[in-house]
C-alpha cells in the first residue's frame, strides 16, 4: 500500500513514517519546507519518498496526493495564536482534501484529538468513548481545542461531499521520547515543581509507537472505514502514578503539590462566576481556572480502547515501564536502518527530497 | 432603527477586530463574510453571527447586496476587489496601506467619487484615546507650537511568528519595503497628524539581517518641514516591542506608548522654572501608577491596542449613515500614501 504521511517530520509523524515502513509500505512523507531532514530517522529508506511542501498553500498538492491509496492526515499546528492554528490545522486540512477530490483519492485516516470532546458537560468518573458528545460550544476552550473541532467536522463532510471512506483517529496524550510532560497532569510551577490536580485521576495516554501502530493499521483495515477509535493504552496509570514513573527517569525530580479535583473544580466555577457577575464574562482567565477547558484537562474520567481492539485487533506493544524506556534512552525508536541495496527500489535521485512548487 | 447591510472581505487576523465591532453594533447588518477558505469564511459567519458565508466575493456583493464593504485582504489585491466592491455600488473600508502607490490611490479615490461612493482607509491608531489626548493638548495650546515627532516602532518580528515563517513566506514580505509596508501606514498617518506637510523626506531602508526573507527589517527616515523635524523609526533588533510617540513643542513635551499605553507629559507647573522637574516628575510618577493599573486591567480585560479601531469603525458608520464627511478623509490618505512613495523613493540616497 502506498501511504501519504503528512506532517510527517512531527513527533507523531515521524512514528507513522517509521511504522508504515515497518509494516512493509511505501510512504510519501509530508514535511514543511525549511523542516530538518536529516534527523527524521528514515530520510534515507528506500521506501520514503520525502516532499517538501506546506499545505498551507494549495500549490502542488494535487501532485503530492495523486496515486496514494490512503492518506493519513497528521498535520496540525499546537502553537502559536487562534490565526496560526487555524491556518496550520484547519486549511492545511481543507487543502489537502481539496487535492483528495481533485484526485480521486477517497481513503483518509484523519488524525484527531481527545480534545474533541465535551468534558464540561459529562458526569464524573463516566466512560469516554467513541459516540460520547463532542463540544458544542468551545468558545472557552483553547485554540487548539477550537480548530481540531473544525478540522474534525471537515473530514467528515469529507465522507458526504466527496463519498471519501473515513476514518477518524482520536488519541488521548500521546507520549514519548522528549515529550513526556503533560499539562494534562496539572500545572507545571518552574522546572521542578508542578501542581498536580486529582492525584488518583486516571491519565489517558498512549505511547507514540503505539499510537503510531494503531493508525497505520487503521489505515489497513477495511472494517476502519465510517470508524472513530479512541486511542489509549492499557493499564492507563493515575495522574499520581504517571509522575511517579516520570520522576524515575527525569534528573531533578519534579517535586508535586498535590490538589484535589473538586477543589481545582470550585476554585475554575468562582474564577467564572466573578467573571460574569463582575467583569461582563469579558476578563481573561488562566484555562486551568476556566472550566470548559479545566474540565478538558483533568476532569475525572474512565477510558477504553475497546472498540479498536475488536475490530481492528490492535493490542499496545509497550506497557508505560517499557514505553518510559524507549523513551529516555539515547536511542531514536523512529529512526529506521536503510534496507540493503539489493531491495531498494528507488533511484537515488528518487530518494533526495522532492519540493512540491 | 435602520441598519447598513456590511460585509467583510478576508478573514485574517485583523477581521477579528472588525467582525467584533459589526457582531456588536447596532448600526450594522453583517450580511456575509468571505474568503477564499470555505472552512474559513463558515467559521467566521458562524462565530460573529453573520447571516451567509461565500468564496467568491463577486458572488457576494451579487447575492447580498451589502452597502458597505470591509476589504481585509492582503494589500496586493486590494485595488482590484474595492474597484468590484466600488462598482457594486457599496461604499469601502480598506485595511491598510490602501494602495501600493499614491498613483493607484488617486485612480482608485477617483473610481470611487465617480461612483459616488466612499472609499475610507484604516487608520485605526488616530483613534486610540493617547493620541486623541494628545491632539487635545496641542489644540488647547499646552504643548505651544509642535517642533517635533519621534514616532517608533519595535517588533522582535525576526524571532517567530508570521513575517519569519520561512516555510510560506507571508505575502507582506513581497510588498515593496516588505514587511515594513505592512506597518508603514501607521507610523506615516501619525507622524502627518502633527507635522502635515513636510518638504524634505529621507529615509534608510536596511536589512541587518542580511539574509533573503526580509527585504527590508529597519527604517530609519527623517522628515523636516521648515523648522519642524520629525522622526520615523522602525526596528525589529530593540526590546521590548513598543509603538512609541514623543510629541515637542514649544512649551511642553509629551510621551506615550500605543501598545502599554501612558501619558508623560513635561510642561511648566506651579512652583516655577526651578520646581518645574520636580514637580513633572511627580505628576508624572502618579499618572503611571494609574497607567500600570489600566495595563493590568486592559491585559485581565483582552482590551488590544485595537481599541481606536472600533472608535474609527463607529465615527465611520455615523458619517456613512448621515452622508458625512468620514473621519479619515481624502487629504489624510492622500498625504499619507504620498509619504510612503517619498520614502521608498528616497530610499537609496542615505
Amino acid at each position: 500500500m502506498k501511504l501519504l504521511i503528512t506532517g510527517a517530520s512531527g513527533f507523531l509523524g515521524r512514528h507513522l513514517v517509521a511504522q508504515a515502513i515497518q509494516r512493509g509500505h511505501n510512504v510519501r512523507a509530508q514535511i514543511r519546507p525549511a523542516s530538518n531532514i536529516k534527523s527524521l530517522g528514515w530520510e534515507n529508506h528506500p521506501r520514503v519518498e520525502i516532499i517538501r511542501t506546506d499545505l498551507r498553500s494549495k500549490a502542488g498538492l494535487d501532485d503530492l496526493v495523486a496515486g496514494v491509496d490512503t492518506v493519513i492526515s497528521n498535520a496540525a499546528c499546537k502553537a502559536g495564536d487562534f490565526y496560526t492554528q487555524f491556518a496550520g490545522t484547519v486549511i492545511t486540512t481543507e487543502n489537502l482534501l481539496q487535492s483528495m477530490a481533485n484526485t480521486g483519492v477517497k481513503r483518509l485516516v484523519a488524525i484527531s484529538t481527545f480534545s474533541v470532546y465535551g468534558f464540561l458537560k459529562m458526569r464524573g468518573g463516566e466512560l469516554l468513548h467513541e459516540t460520547s458528545p463532542i463540544d458544542e460550544d468551545p468558545i472557552d476552550r483553547d485554540e487548539y481545542a477550537q480548530t481540531k473541532l473544525v478540522q474534525e467536522a471537515l473530514a467528515q463532510e469529507f465522507t458526504t461531499e466527496h463519498q471519501g471512506k473515513v476514518t477518524l483517529i482520536r488519541p488521548g496524550v500521546i507520549f514519548g521520547q522528549d515529550n513526556l510532560w503533560t499539562a494534562r497532569i496539572g500545572m507545571e510551577l518552574g522546572t521542578d515543581r508542578c501542581l498536580i490536580v486529582g492525584p488518583s485521576t486516571i491519565l489517558p495516554v498512549t505511547y507514540v509507537e503505539n499510537c503510531a501502530q494503531a493508525i497505520v493499521l487503521s489505515a489497513e483495515k477495511d472494517e476502519a472505514i465510517g470508524q472513530t477509535y479512541n486511542i489509549v493504552d492499557d493499564n492507563l496509570p493515575t495522574h499520581r502514578q504517571y509522575l511517579t514513573v516520570l520522576n524515575k527517569h527525569r534528573t531533578p525530580k519534579m517535586k508535586s503539590l498535590p490538589m484535589p479535583w473538586l477543589i481545582m473544580r470550585f476554585l475554575a466555577a468562582l474564577a467564572l462566576g466573578v467573571n460574569k457577575l463582575f467583569l461582563g464574562r469579558q476578563a481573561k482567565i488562566p484555562s486551568i481556572l476556566r472550566p470548559a477547558a479545566l474540565h478538558a484537562r483533568c476532569k475525572p474520567a474512565t477510558y477504553t480502547n475497546k472498540r479498536i481492539k475488536d475490530t481492528l485487533g490492535w493490542s499496545p506493544q509497550y506497557d508505560l515501564e517499557e514505553a518510559f524506556n524507549r523513551s529516555v534512552t539515547d536511542h531514536d525508536p523512529a529512526a529506521l536502518a536503510p534496507e540493503s541495496a539489493s531491495n531498494q527500489t528507488n533511484t537515488d535521485a528518487d530518494q533526495e527530497a522532492r519540493t512540491c512548487a | 432603527m435602520h441598519k447598513v447591510k456590511s460585509a467583510v472581505i478576508g478573514t485574517g487576523e485583523i477581521s477579528a477586530e472588525h467582525l467584533k465591532f459589526l457582531a456588536n453594533s447596532n448600526a450594522t447588518q453583517l450580511v456575509g463574510v468571505c474568503d477564499l477558505s470555505r472552512a474559513a469564511a463558515r467559521y467566521a459567519a458562524k462565530t460573529f453571527g453573520a447571516e451567509n458565508f461565500y468564496t467568491d466575493y463577486k458572488q457576494m456583493l451579487d447575492q447580498a447586496k451589502p452597502a458597505v464593504v470591509h476589504v481585509l485582504t492582503p494589500p496586493q489585491s486590494h485595488v482590484p476587489i474595492t474597484t468590484d466592491c466600488l462598482d457594486a455600488g457599496a461604499h469601502v473600508i480598506c485595511e491598510k496601506p490602501i494602495t501600493l502607490g499614491h498613483d493607484r490611490f488617486t485612480d482608485l479615490y477617483k473610481h470611487a467619487t465617480s461612483k459616488n461612493r466612499k472609499l475610507i482607509e484604516d487608520h485605526n491608531y488616530r483613534f486610540n484615546r493617547p493620541i486623541l489626548h494628545i491632539e487635545k493638548l496641542i489644540a488647547d495650546g499646552v504643548l505651544g507650537d509642535v517642533m517635533e515627532v519621534d514616532i517608533r516602532m519595535a517588533l522582535a518580528i525576526r524571532g517567530g511568528g508570521r513575517f519569519a515563517d520561512t516555510n510560506l513566506p507571508n505575502p507582506a514580505h513581497n510588498l515593496p519595503a516588505g514587511v515594513i509596508h505592512d506597518f508603514i501606514t501607521h507610523l506615516s498617518y501619525l507622524v502627518l497628524r502633527f507635522i502635515p506637510d513636510p518638504d524634505k523626506v529621507s529615509a534608510a531602508w536596511t536589512n541587518h539581517g542580511n539574509d533573503d526573507l526580509f527585504k527590508f527589517d529597519d527604517l530609519d527616515a527623517l522628515l523636516i518641514a521648515g523648522n519642524k523635524h520629525a522622526r520615523i523609526r522602525f526596528s525589529c533588533r530593540t526590546a521590548p516591542d513598543c509603538f512609541t510617540l514623543t510629541v515637542r513643542g514649544t512649551r511642553a513635551e509629551v510621551q506615550t506608548d500605543l501598545f502599554h499605553p501612558f501619558t508623560r507629559l513635561i510642561k511648566p507647573r506651579t512652583g516655577g522654572e526651578k520646581l518645574s522637574p520636580v514637580v513633572n516628575q511627580l505628576a508624572n510618577g502618579l499618572s503611571l501608577v494609574g497607567s500600570s493599573l489600566t495595563t493590568l486591567t486592559n491585559k485581565l480585560m483582552q482590551r488590544s491596542p485595537y481599541e481606536g479601531l472600533h472608535t474609527f469603525l463607529d465615527q465611520t458608520y455615523q458619517a456613512l449613515n448621515n452622508d458625512a464627511e468620514p473621519p479619515v478623509t481624502f487629504d489624510d490618505m492622500d498625504r499619507t500614501s504620498r509619504l510612503i512613495d517619498q520614502m521608498l523613493l528616497e530610499g537609496n540616497r542615505v
